[in-house]
C-alpha cells in the first residue's frame, strides 16, 4: 500500500473493526441507504434523548469504503446535538462536493480525503451520511418518535 | 496459419507501448485501446480528406463520399455479408438493437407476441425489447441460463413457439464469456420463421463472424470494441428484413421525396443513416478491420484463448476466488469475472488500479444476470490478443495484495 493509497490505515481500521456496528432492535430511528448500481446497502439506527445522539449504530455490507464510512459516521455523530449533526452532515456534503475549498470537519474523518479524488466512490462515502440527514429530517417532522 | 508474433504487435498500441509505469490493461470488453494505424487514418481523414459525404459535387466531397462507401465495403467482407448495402452504419451497437426494436418489432408485434432474450443479455439488448414489449402488450420472455452461465435452451419450451416473434441474443456474453450456440438457435427459428437478432459486440473482431454462416436476421457491433473508434457502430440485416424495418432517425440524407403531407424514404441503407455521416468514424472502423484482417481473426481467438486459459487456471488456483461462467475451452471468450470471498468488487478494481492494473468491478449492465448468480456485482478481468502472461501476474499480484489488505484476518 503507498502512501496515495485511498486505504489508509485508518480506513482499514474501521473496516476491519467497524465501530457501532450489529443488531438495530433498540433503535427508536432506522433509515436504509443503498446504492443498487454497486450493491452497497447498509441501515443506520439511532437513539435520541434531549435533542442529543446518545447512540447511533449501523448494519449493512458494501465496499470497504463504505463501511469505514459508516463507522467513522456513528462514531464522529454520537454525542452531538441534532443541530450540530446536521451541520457535521452539511459539511461532510461539502467538502465531497464539486466546488472545492472545503476542508474536513474533523481531523477524525480526515482519512476519508484519500476517496475525494476517485469520483466514482464518493457515493460510497455519503451514503450512511445521507441515511443520517433523513433520520434527521423524520426527527424534524416526527419529533414525538424521539420524545421530544 | 503463419505464427503471429502477438508481443510485437503490442506496440502498434500507443497506450500500450509508452506505458511508464507499464498498464495492464484488461478491460477489453468495455473497450479496445486502438492501434496506432487506426488513430492515424482518423487524423489522415481530418487532416486531408475531410469533406461532406453524400452532399457535395466537388471533388473534395465526391472523394468522402467514396470513401464513407468504402468503409461499408471493407465492413460487408469482413462480416460476410451477401451485399454492401445489407450493412448500415449505426452510433453503436446499442443505437443498432434500438433501431430493430423501433423500426421493426414495433411495427410488427401484436398484442400477445412474444420477444425472447436470455437472462445473460447486456440492457442494450434487453431494454429496447422491454420497453417495445410494454407498448405493444407484448410479453418479454426470457431464456434462462444454467448454473455454468450458459443459455438453458432445454429449459425455454416456448422459444419457438407460436406466439415468439423474434429471439435477441448475445454471440458472447460480456459478463461470462460464454459463447452461445447462435447458429443452432437460428437453425431452430428458420424453421418457425422467427427473425434472431445477434447481438455480437462482444464476438466481432474477436473471432471469426460471418453472417451467412449464422444466417442471422440481424447482427450489431460497436467499432470501439474492436479497435476502432468510439461513436460508430452497424447494423447489418438481410435485405429482406431491412426492407420491413422503419429509420429510427427522420432528417437529412434519409428522404427520397419530402412533401407537406407525406414523404417518402430514400434506399436502404440511406433510409437508416439520417443526419451527416460519421466520415471519420466510417474511416477509423474501416482501418480497424483491415488491421485485424492482416493479423487473421483465426490467429485472434487462439491468442486470447491461450491467454483465457491461463488466465482462468491463474485465478482458480487461488482459495478465495469464486470463478463464474463456462469452464476454460471453447465455450468462452477471453472475460473472466469473478469474486473474492467477502470482499466488495470496487475494492478489487481500486486495488487493481493503484497497481496499473485496469479491470472493470459493477454489474456490467448486465443487472438481471446478476440476479441469477446471486451477486450485486462482480470483478471483471477481460482480454485482447495485445495482452501477455506478464498481464495475467499483475492480476495475481493484486489478487494477493486484496487478500492482504480486505481478507479475514
Amino acid at each position: 500500500m503507498t502512501d496515495q493509497s485511498i486505504y489508509r490505515a485508518v480506513l482499514l481500521d474501521h473496516f476491519h473493526n467497524p465501530r457501532n456496528k450489529g443488531d438495530l432492535g433498540d433503535m427508536q430511528i432506522v433509515r436504509r441507504g443503498s446504492n443498487p448500481r454497486c450493491g452497497d446497502e447498509i441501515e443506520i439506527g439511532i437513539n435520541c434523548e434531549n435533542n442529543t445522539l446518545e447512540s447511533v449504530r449501523f448494519r449493512g455490507r458494501g465496499c470497504s469504503i463504505c463501511l469505514a464510512s459508516a463507522s467513522l459516521m456513528t462514531e464522529s455523530a454520537r454525542g452531538l446535538k441534532l443541530t450540530q449533526a446536521r451541520d457535521l452532515i452539511e459539511k461532510m456534503q461539502l467538502w465531497f462536493g464539486d466546488q472545492g475549498g472545503v476542508g474536513p470537519p474533523g481531523m477524525g474523518l480526515a482519512a476519508l480525503g484519500s476517496v475525494r479524488q476517485h469520483p466514482a466512490r464518493k457515493k460510497c462515502v455519503l451514503l450512511a451520511w445521507q441515511a443520517l440527514d433523513e433520520i434527521l429530517d423524520e426527527i424534524e417532522r416526527h419529533p414525538e418518535i424521539v420524545g421530544a | 496459419m503463419a505464427a503471429v508474433d502477438f508481443e510485437a504487435l503490442r506496440d502498434d498500441f500507443p497506450n500500450l507501448a509508452d506505458g511508464q509505469p507499464p498498464l495492464h490493461y484488461l478491460d477489453s470488453a468495455a473497450s479496445t485501446q486502438k492501434p496506432a494505424c487506426v488513430i492515424e487514418s482518423i487524423r489522415h481523414c481530418y487532416a486531408h480528406e475531410y469533406g461532406p459525404v453524400h452532399r457535395g459535387l466537388y471533388p473534395l466531397a465526391e472523394n468522402a463520399s467514396e470513401n464513407y462507401e468504402a468503409a461499408r465495403r471493407t465492413l460487408a467482407r469482413f462480416i460476410n455479408a451477401g451485399t454492401t448495402d445489407q450493412v448500415v452504419f449505426t452510433r453503436s451497437a446499442t443505437e443498432a438493437i434500438n433501431l430493430v426494436a423501433s423500426g421493426w418489432a414495433a411495427t410488427h408485434l401484436q398484442s400477445g407476441d412474444e420477444i425472447w432474450v436470455s437472462q445473460m443479455e447486456h440492457h442494450s439488448n434487453f431494454l429496447p425489447w422491454q420497453r417495445v414489449c410494454n407498448q405493444r402488450d407484448a410479453r418479454l420472455r426470457i431464456i434462462p441460463v444454467d448454473d455454468r452461465g450458459r443459455l438453458d435452451l432445454e429449459n425455454a419450451p416456448e422459444l419457438f413457439g407460436p406466439r415468439s416473434r423474434l429471439i435477441a441474443i448475445s454471440q458472447m456474453s460480456n459478463v461470462l464469456g460464454t459463447i452461445n450456440p447462435v447458429r443452432e438457435v437460428v437453425e431452430h427459428a428458420r424453421r418457425h420463421d422467427i427473425p434472431v437478432l445477434v447481438d455480437a459486440a462482444q464476438s466481432v473482431g474477436h473471432m471469426p463472424v460471418d453472417v451467412q454462416e449464422l444466417d442471422c436476421d440481424f447482427l450489431v457491433a460497436s467499432a470501439h470494441k474492436m479497435c476502432g473508434p468510439t461513436g460508430i457502430g452497424f447494423l447489418y440485416g438481410t435485405s429482406a428484413r431491412l426492407r420491413e424495418t422503419e429509420p429510427l432517425l427522420l432528417g437529412g440524407g434519409m428522404v427520397d421525396e419530402v412533401g407537406i403531407d407525406h414523404s417518402s424514404w430514400a434506399e436502404i441503407p440511406a433510409r437508416f443513416e439520417a443526419g451527416s455521416p460519421n466520415l471519420a468514424g466510417a474511416v477509423g472502423l474501416a482501418t480497424a478491420v483491415d488491421y485485424l484482417s492482416t493479423i487473421g481473426l483465426k490467429a485472434i481467438e487462439q491468442r486470447v484463448r491461450d491467454l483465457t486459459d491461463y488466465a482462468y487456471q491463474t485465478l482458480e488456483a487461488f482459495d478465495e476466488v469464486l470463478l463464474y461462467g463456462p469452464e476454460t475451452g471453447n465455450e468462452r471468450g477471453g472475460i473472466l469475472s469473478f469474486n473474492i470471498e467477502g470482499i466488495h468488487p470496487h475494492d478489487v478494481a481500486q486495488v487493481a488500479g493503484e497497481q496499473g492494473v485496469a479491470i472493470r468491478a459493477g454489474h456490467h449492465c448486465c443487472q438481471p444476470l446478476m440476479q441469477r448468480l446471486g451477486v450485486s456485482s462482480t470483478a471483471r478481468a477481460s482480454l485482447n490478443f495485445y495482452n501477455n502472461e506478464q498481464d495475467i501476474s499483475a492480476l495475481a499480484d493484486v489478487i494477493n495484495e486484496t487478500v492482504k489488505l480486505f481478507g479475514k484476518r
